[in-house]
């Protein structure tokens, strides 16, 4: 494993030490993201449509945007 | 609300089997089922999109608490391409189409099982955050891939 840096994978063993229960505690949390939190629900008819809503409706700083 | 948790992991696996609608958790949260150590607001879903998928999907959606109006309830039914919902106990991404995985059975016969939960295989995660190219894929890529070195290693030992 000598092209993972060594922090990496010490965050790697460190995670798989833990419990499933408790990494997904660690793992998700809930933050308010403008626009994309503001309706109960949204569908697109392609994912290009829904990159290219991202693209034009969400803040750059949310990194929905292609590269 | 609050952060998606595993009590609600459980409650999607167990409800969805009982409807015995096929998925796959895909994305950071599918990389989170396996071990990968990092941060996500939201559960990803990758979906069987066959006429009887959606419909027993459906059913597990309302069951799970989630609300739709005429309109929203057919377009979960008709499968679309791609789904946010924040209108039930929880924030679900339902994914009918991912970018970079070609077809559902291809990912299914490589998913892996973990606590009972069906998750993409790292490679298909990795295939499709690499597909979508956004800025905050590209950011997390790098260790994405060593995560995967790392779990593919780990996985052959056992």
């Amino acid at each position: 494993m000598s092209a993972i840096p060594l922090e990496w994978l010490e965050e790697f063993e460190a995670a798989a030490r833990r419990p499933l229960k408790q990494r997904m505690r660690y793992a998700f949390v809930r933050t308010y993201k403008p626009v994309l939190d503001d309706v109960r629900f949204r569908s697109f008819d392609s994912m290009e449509e829904y990159r290219r809503w991202c693209e034009s409706n969400l803040p750059d700083w949310l990194g929905y945007g292609r590269v | 609300m609050a952060a998606f948790d595993y009590r609600q992991a459980e409650e999607i696996r167990d409800v969805f089997q009982r409807h015995g609608a096929r998925y796959l958790f895909l994305g950071k949260s599918g990389a989170i089922l396996l071990g990968y150590p990092d941060t996500t607001q939201d559960a990803h879903l990758f979906i069987e999109r066959s006429k009887s998928n959606c419909e027993a999907l459906y059913h597990a959606l309302v069951e799970l608490g989630f609300r739709f109006t005429g309109d929203e309830a057919e377009e979960v039914k008709r499968g679309k391409d791609f789904i946010q919902l924040k209108n039930g106990p929880f924030d679900l991404d339902l994914v009918f189409a991912p970018d970079g995985i070609e077809r559902f059975g291809d990912a299914w016969e490589r998913h892996v099982e973990v606590e009972g939960f069906p998750v993409c295989h790292i490679d298909d995660i990795i295939a499709s955050k690499q597909a979508a190219n956004r800025a905050k894929d590209r950011e997390s890529l790098p260790r994405l891939k060593s995560f995967c070195e790392y779990w593919l290693q780990t996985r052959n030992r056992e």
